[in-house]
């Protein structure tokens, strides 16, 4: 839209030019100059620094090496990733580019008309390589570029299943050689599962696995919500009936109520804890830490459905807003960060994987890194269902539900329960977001 | 005195209270019309009262308000506990000035540092648990922070520890303004310690003891923030054993996406609050016409 009567062109840009054309007058290169005139500036809020460091130097680096645009980046604090984009794009002060988590995280702004389609803006091949995910779909478009996985794992610790006489090189397939497992570890006087649960992530974690045991979509759990499908039916809640099994048999760390997500992961890397969840970018310096003695697997199957087993792929994720003046710049920065010479530097600086499957895979030196990103990354994968989630249910069902069943306090079919009511509270709160997951569910139901 | 001096004075305070109404009136007037609204991003439709009607009908609402209810019973025992410190300080035991140090320390230093030191010394593998099982007490080694049981009262005990030092310092100063005439006729006269602190010491401290007593309920009702967020893992858990109005708050705001909703319930708290803030000032009139004369 022409906003100002300048064709497109800022009244800043304007005057900008205009000095430009004098300057350049008087240094004799005069097309040089109003070529430098046309460069767009972009602006670029972003995050990741305080999960990946090394981040920022990346993008430090690629600002300064690309030269069709001037890209002014700023890093964004975790606590107003979403909530100061959506106020500067209300506002109407938006940036070009937008840091984007997976999911509700940025459908939110999706629906609030802030972010921009990214088909036909960005080339489809690059979309669809940068693995961006279901979850980046609405309305038959998509909405973000994936810029670094995170593929959900669940880690056990090699040495400990070598103490209790298990084959470490084939880890628990199903639910039933898990528990078989965790008897053989709790024998050998090893806490056989756990981590940390007191800040509440394990139980989102252990949910977003669970989920998709007994679902052949993941527009089934989006129906969850619209109140189209119940939790309190046994296979919607059957993952926090497995959590009472594990706290029931004992095979839970005693401490786990009482230390956070990470300390708990560490626990595993330092051998206190035979099996527990973690997340695939930490698996690089876990398995250095343990000289290789780190092991990855999805979680045990015990549900029918058609997402059972398969490996999970979350991606953090990158997209334009809706107010960008120079969309057409920011999809060709977008694409820029996702050629195979950025997607070294990636590695080069941060020590984690791109998103993108086009990532020459063999500069990566250790082997189980190699083999996760092989299973996680580049074979068949599922989205993140915890990321289906919203809000409200996250904060008062998913975690709270978990922390409950972990210390005994409720059983998994009152999980349910629990989950049942928070989601319809949460249809009540909120009447205008369930139409849209009721879009939504349509899109996630491939 | 002509009109134009009667104005005199008001015209040298307008611009404290433009800037005053600018930074606290305009807000206050923002959350209670959100108050009304379906807020999505930055504004929303008028909704008359179902964001209230919503809250109130919400058991985790009700929850976190009895969470804030519980925790006032901290408020006795910090008077007490204050007062009988502040006493005991008063009679100047030896090295009496650098127990007040101590006991003022945890007041100065920012509530989550203090947190954050308080969860790592009671996890359930932490120092306390530690030296509770080895000198026997392995019944006492409660999983402090991880049980929805003990959590509440463990965020308590850190509000009594903390606060408590203000109350000490605020009943000291007072103490040493009294009469000591007073104090010492009594002992003359044979009063016990017991008998001077209850006759002498603590009615004359009486407006001083309202005003702690009432800054207290302020704290508990909306200032525990802090506690609740850094010891019950940032989600007032375990479950939602240490929710509270606060957290309610921000969660609703930041973390649900649902400004109308946190606008209401600060609404209500602000209300709360009021009522207390209100008799406060009717003490402190109190206690400065009874200086005055």
């Amino acid at each position: 839209m022409n906003r100002n009567g300048f064709g497109g062109i800022s009244r800043r840009q304007m005057l900008k030019a205009g000095a430009a054309l004098g300057a350049g007058a008087v240094a004799g290169g005069l097309p040089s100059l109003a070529a430098r005139a046309d460069t767009p500036e972009l602006t670029m809020w972003w995050w990741g620094e305080q999960e990946l460091p090394g981040l920022q130097a990346f993008v430090d680096e690629s600002v300064k090496a690309y030269t069709a645009a001037t890209v002014k980046p700023m890093l964004q604090d975790t606590a107003v990733v979403i909530s100061q984009f959506q106020t500067a794009a209300a506002a109407g002060e938006a940036p070009d580019i937008q840091y984007l988590w997976n999911g509700i995280y940025h459908m939110e702004s999706v629906w609030l008309g802030y972010v921009k389609p990214l088909n036909g803006l960005v080339k489809d091949e690059v979309i669809t390589s940068s693995n961006p995910t279901l979850l980046s779909r609405y309305g038959g478009n998509i909405y973000r570029l994936g810029w670094y996985p995170l593929p959900m794992v669940w880690i056990y610790n090699k040495d400990l299943y070598d103490k209790a006489g298990l084959d470490a090189d084939n880890p628990p397939k199903t639910w039933d050689e898990l528990l078989a497992a965790a008897e053989k570890l709790k024998s050998a006087g090893i806490s056989p599962i756990g981590g940390g649960i007191q800040d509440g992530y394990w139980g989102e974690w252990f949910a977003g696995h669970g989920f998709a045991q007994n679902v052949d979509s993941a527009g089934e759990i989006v129906d969850l919500f619209t109140g189209e499908k119940d939790f309190r039916e046994p296979r919607y809640h059957a993952h926090w009936v497995k959590l009472e099994e594990l706290k029931k048999a004992g095979f839970l760390n005693p401490e786990i109520s009482s230390t956070e997500l990470y300390p708990g992961i560490d626990l595993i890397v330092a051998g206190k804890v035979a099996t527990g969840l973690s997340i695939g970018s930490r698996l690089p310096a876990d398995s250095k830490a343990t000289g290789g003695r780190i092991g990855v697997m999805p979680m045990p199957v015990y549900g029918p459905g058609k997402m059972a087993g398969k490996p999970i792929l979350d991606t953090q994720g990158i997209g334009i807003s809706a107010g960008s003046k120079n969309p057409e710049a920011a999809a060709a920065f977008l694409e820029y960060l996702n050629s195979p010479e950025r997607l070294k530097a990636f590695y080069d600086k941060t020590g984690w994987l791109p998103a993108n499957v086009n990532f020459d895979l063999s500069v990566v030196e250790d082997a189980s890194v190699r083999d996760m990103w092989q299973r996680w990354g580049l074979s068949e994968n599922i989205p993140y269902l915890g990321n289906l989630v919203p809000g409200q249910f996250y904060e008062q069902a998913l975690l709270p539900a978990a922390q409950q069943v972990v210390e005994g306090k409720i059983t998994g079919e009152q999980a349910g329960e629990l989950a049942y009511n928070v989601a319809k509270e949460w249809r009540e709160f909120n009447p205008d977001i369930v139409e849209n997951y009721k879009t939504w569910a349509v899109d996630l139901a491939g | 005195m002509t009109q134009g001096s009667r104005l005199t004075p008001y015209l040298y305070v307008a611009p404290l209270v433009a800037l005053l109404l600018f930074v606290f009136g305009y807000p206050l007037v923002r959350i209670f019309e959100f108050s009304f609204k379906m807020v999505r991003g930055i504004d929303g439709p008028w909704i008359g009262l179902r964001n209230y009607d919503l809250v109130l009908s919400q058991s985790l609402f009700w929850e976190s308000v009895q969470h804030n209810l519980l925790l006032l019973l901290a408020v006795p025992f910090m008077v007490i506990w204050s007062l009988l410190i502040a006493v005991v300080l008063y009679e100047r035991l030896k090295g009496w000035k650098l127990y007040r140090v101590v006991l003022f320390l945890p007041y100065i230093l920012a509530i989550p540092i203090i947190a954050v030191i308080m969860k790592k010394m009671f996890q359930f593998n932490g120092p306390v648990n530690e030296v509770l099982r080895w000198i026997g007490l392995d019944f006492l080694a409660l999983d402090w922070i991880g049980s929805s049981d003990v959590a509440l009262w463990t965020v308590m005990l850190l509000i009594i520890w903390r606060e408590s030092a203000l109350g000490i310092i605020l009943f000291l100063a007072r103490l040493l303004a009294l009469d000591e005439s007073l104090i010492e006729s009594a002992k003359l006269e044979g009063a016990n310690w017991w008998q001077r602190l209850w006759h002498i010491i603590v009615p004359q401290m009486k407006t001083v003891i309202e005003f702690y007593v009432v800054v207290s309920v302020i704290t508990i009702l909306s200032a525990v923030f802090a506690y609740v967020y850094v010891i019950g893992g940032g989600r007032g858990g375990p479950g939602t054993s240490t929710m509270v109005v606060e957290l309610y708050i921000f969660n609703a705001l930041i973390r649900t996406s649902l400004p109308g909703i946190a606008s209401a319930v600060s609404v209500m708290l602000f209300l709360v609050s009021l009522l207390l803030i209100v008799p406060l000032f009717a003490m402190r009139r109190r206690a400065n016409e009874e200086e005055m004369g």
